[in-house]
């Protein structure tokens, strides 16, 4: 990784001298073991901080929208794709952004090692290719990596930057015989009661803090539907109908733009399994409307267009 | 009164002889994290844990509570005043730097000048049990702030863990009653109180991270137009989890609930960072960008309040380190506004 | 201890619309319980929550005077959730308020001198209020010259039409009425009320001035203040921030170390600069 995080320097640092963005957003070094954090550098010295490891688990793309300048952005796979959709949705136009494309390997996710841990704390975090070496007060422990992935990374086939304007380091290989929606297949088996148990007992956990809404890089509507006014769609309080309407509605509108680059699920600081409803969804617009949203540009989103051979009478 | 002691050993029957005269709250595990619950038996009482997720404020400034009930159709609003519980409660197994937080709360809802009905009917019948910290987090900052991890301050009794037993300093007149009511509680000897004294003259060295804040407010007085707040909200995402998990913010909406006739009016937690907050009716908004709302979060936690107050409205509890989704540090902004 | 957030019953009396465009209207409140009249004391300046329960609450300026006994007058632009609610209220109908409050207008200070009052759009409520004061039989004396410049964009804008009409006759005050756009008919002054206040040109001298209007309005009187030599000190206006609670609590209100609705909303320009770049 520190291979990586020295050709992104150099990317970058070579997109600035020659002025050809005016702002490069990329990850450097966090506060705490195993995080990084966004970083937003406009200077070839400021470039120097920025890095790669598998704690870059932020989309990026999320800070892309509402700007005048020139903006690289140092961007994996899912990331790409979330830049897709907005490029679809002429929220940012596709020369105004430079994506400095990181094949990855997965993002490492936290709650699990610290479940595995169950609860000692950690100090230090030594990050290899394949390992991680964890020290604590009172102990070291190493993972293996893989085994610690979130699970949007685990079921992720597009390790690989869909777009970029320049790819840094090789290719990884793309995993095969994923079992896309076995989760979601699971889920759809149990009866409706135990679904809406599951479902309730997730959101029962929710404090209203749109951490999930804030960090979706699709998630840009001018005033968001919760805050709403005039007329008012649901109450602010944690109650459970409130809370859960927030989701579902939160979910629908994602149909047919979510990447499942799991943002929203790692910004949740309840641990709310967000993807269980998103999932779902995305299942149906493969099923439905044979779409996936952004993996290439040309590519309709279902629910932005129609044709009058659309499948269903009521769309036409 | 002096020092006394309690075996660790007695802590489960302590706890048990509560249950029934207070509604106790305790650390329990839930979720797969650690939050403040009604405990119905000792045994559920969690000892062996860091800090919960979300601050204890919400047992006496809840998340959403009810001003009142009303009904119309009759004379007059139809209002219906809540009626409080009466019943004792314990929160047993607070941290120093939560207990601190509630004495700050206080400035707020409970002081000469004002008591909020709602808040302080809980808090005054509340007795605050607090332990000491033998092992901060990595995240803990308190002594930055005038806390200490076994700081008494906002308890009514603090248990101090000294191994097989826990040292105990009462605090308040409701603390020195009530060890003097449980025979669990024994005198603590000069071994104990020895013991006692080694793991509290570690307690500064306990807490590794620090933060220089003696100067905080002095440079903030005039930041005001620095060009500094221009990037450093450039990647907060603008949500509320800072605000709503930190122990002191106590920014609040108030919004009517109704269903044709009937509803209430609730409180519920807000936070400067949402728009919303200071949009007016007309579309005005004092603060636009998140760049405003993040300058306005910093002065208001250690200026505004420090004015009013004289204490910065930050316990260094790190709940907001943890958990911000972008790693914002309060410690690393802190630092930078030091070296303005 | 009272609950300060527990509204207590008016009902609407009258409500008369103020603008050809029908978006503001006067509420003329009564309370229920004639107990709370007595203990409802307030001055020119001051604030009060109006709520439709079930609908919200918001605040108010006060735009009637303590001197009008049995009960308080309101003036309610229509733009948002609970100012539709009161718009669509009949006469008879139950309102909730909680007041008074927030600080009043320093009458005490403004005894023995010269008052211009420099109001624009709907802004004038609370400077009715303080105009009606002064102007009441009993209090004139107290106060020396008063001019009153108030101008709206159009002449069907302009609020309290018959209490101006009776105004611009009394020998009182000085009174310049003024629009942005003339309609036929209208033979008072045309042109913005900082323009106005500039031809004006009230003297500073052992004077206050009292300016209440939207924010563009003010951003263009100040400066002529200034010129006019009216210091800091002597210049008064009352800010508007959303607010929830009302008593300092919520923490919506907060600019700077202080809270629009206790310290304010009334606040000296020496003040304001004081607070902190905000506003």
């Amino acid at each position: 990784m520190l291979d990586t995080s020295v050709m992104i320097r150099d990317a970058a640092k070579k997109l600035l001298d020659q002025k050809r963005v005016d702002l490069i957003i990329g990850f450097e070094t966090g506060t705490l073991p195993l995080r990084s954090t966004p970083c937003f550098v406009r200077t070839s010295e400021e470039a120097e901080k920025l890095i790669w490891n598998a704690s870059c688990e932020n989309n990026l793309a999320r800070y892309l929208r509402g700007r005048e300048e020139k903006v690289g952005i140092v961007a994996k796979g899912c990331d790409t794709r979330s830049i897709i959709s907005l490029i679809k949705e002429k929220q940012v136009a596709r020369e105004q952004v430079f994506i400095i494309g990181v094949p990855c390997h997965g993002m490492i996710d936290r709650r699990k090692i610290e479940a595995k841990l169950d609860g000692k704390e950690i100090l230090e975090a030594d990050e290899a290719t394949e390992r991680v070496i964890l020290k604590g007060r009172d102990f070291t422990e190493t993972i293996n990596k893989a085994e610690f992935l979130h699970n949007s990374c685990n079921t992720c086939s597009y390790r690989n930057p869909v777009i970029y304007d320049v790819l840094i380091g090789d290719k990884v290989e793309e995993k095969r015989g994923i079992d896309e929606y076995g989760e979601v297949k699971e889920f759809e088996a149990q009866p409706a009661d135990r679904r809406w148990q599951s479902f309730t007992n997730e959101v029962s956990k929710c404090i209203r803090c749109y951490a999930c809404r804030n960090a979706c890089p699709l998630c840009y509507c001018q005033e968001c539907f919760v805050d709403s006014s005039q007329p008012q769609w649901i109450g602010k309080t944690t109650n459970l109908s409130d809370a859960s309407i927030f989701h579902i509605v939160c979910a629908f509108h994602t149909a047919g733009r979510c990447v499942d680059c799991g943002a929203c699920d790692r910004a949740c600081p309840m641990g709310i399994d967000i993807r269980k409803l998103t999932r779902k969804i995305e299942k149906d617009v493969k099923e439905l409307f044979h779409y996936q949203a952004g993996v290439n540009l040309e590519d309709v989103p279902p629910l932005a267009a129609f044709s009058l051979d659309d499948p269903q009478q009521f769309i036409r | 009164m002096k020092e006394m002691k309690i075996a660790k050993s007695e802590l489960v029957s302590f706890l048990n002889s509560l249950i029934g005269e207070y509604k106790v709250f305790a650390p329990v595990k839930q979720d797969g994290f650690i939050a403040f619950q009604e405990i119905h038996s000792g045994s559920d009482a969690l000892l062996d844990y860091v800090n919960s997720k979300k601050p204890p404020k919400e047992i006496f400034f809840p998340q959403s509570e009810v001003l009142f009930n009303y009904r119309l159709g009759g004379e007059g609003l139809g209002i219906e005043e809540p009626t409080f519980e009466d019943k004792p409660m314990v929160i047993f197994g607070i941290r120093p730097c939560d207990a601190r937080s509630l004495a700050i709360l206080d400035n707020i809802f409970n002081s000469q000048e004002y008591k909020d009905v709602y808040y302080t009917n809980r808090r005054g019948r509340t007795l605050v049990i607090a332990i000491g910290c033998n092992q901060p987090s990595s995240t803990c900052f308190c002594t930055s702030l005038g806390g200490s991890p076994f700081s008494s301050d906002g308890s009514d009794l603090i248990l101090i863990d000294i191994d097989q037993e826990y040292v105990v300093q009462p605090v308040t007149n409701k603390g020195k009653k009530l060890v003097r009511k449980h025979s669990q509680f024994g005198e603590a000897g000069r071994r104990s109180l020895s013991l006692m004294r080694k793991v509290t003259q570690r307690a500064g060295a306990l807490i590794k991270s620090k933060v220089e804040t003696g100067e905080t407010k002095k440079k903030l007085d005039g930041m005001f137009d620095d060009p500094f707040w221009d990037w450093l909200h450039e990647k907060c995402l603008g949500c509320a989890v800072c605000t709503y998990l930190c122990p002191t913010c106590h920014c609040f909406d108030i919004a009517d609930e109704a269903l044709d006739q009937r509803g209430r009016r609730v409180r519920i937690w807000d936070t400067c960072s949402f728009p919303l907050f200071t949009l007016e009716a007309s579309g005005v908004n004092p603060r636009p960008t998140n760049k405003e709302r993040m300058r306005q979060r910093v002065m208001h936690k250690f200026k505004y309040f420090v004015d009013n107050h004289n204490v910065a409205a930050c316990v260094g509890c790190g709940r907001c380190i943890k958990e911000c989704p972008v790693n914002l540090d309060i410690r690393a902004v802190l630092n930078s506004i030091l070296n303005r | 201890m009272k609950n300060p957030y527990i509204p207590i019953a008016m009902r609407a009396e009258k409500i008369v619309i103020e603008t050809d465009d029908k978006n503001i209207k006067t509420f003329s409140l009564s309370f229920l319980d004639k107990a709370e009249e007595s203990s409802f004391n307030y001055l020119p300046g001051q604030f009060a929550q109006l709520s439709v329960l079930g609908e919200g609450e918001a605040p108010f300026g006060i735009a009637s005077s303590p001197t009008q006994p049995g009960g308080l007058e309101f003036t309610v632009n229509k733009i948002g959730v609970l100012t539709t609610a009161l718009h669509n209220l009949e006469e008879g109908a139950i309102i909730g308020i909680r007041g008074p409050l927030g600080n009043c207008f320093p009458i005490e200070l403004f005894k023995g001198k010269d008052i211009v009052i420099v109001g624009g759009g709907f802004a004038f409520t609370t400077l009715r209020s303080l105009l009606k004061y002064i102007l009441y039989h009993e209090n004139r004396s107290q106060f020396n010259n008063v001019t009153v410049i108030y101008g709206a964009r159009r002449p069907g804008l302009l609020l309290y039409k018959d209490e101006f009409k009776q105004w611009e006759a009394s020998p009182d005050l000085d009174l310049y009425l003024t629009v942005d756009q003339a309609d036929e008919g209208w033979c008072g002054k045309v042109g913005v009320v900082p323009n106005v206040l500039k031809e004006v040109a009230p003297s500073p001298e052992n004077a206050y001035t009292v300016v209440c209007g939207p924010p563009i309005m003010i951003k263009f009187t100040l400066p002529v203040l200034r010129q006019l030599r009216f210091p800091p000190e002597r210049t008064v206006l009352s800010l508007e921030m959303k607010m929830k609670c009302g008593i300092g609590k919520c923490g919506r209100c907060n600019i700077g170390n202080k809270y629009v609705c206790q310290a304010g909303p009334v606040f000296t320009l020496a003040q304001l600069n004081e607070l902190s770049g905000e506003y």
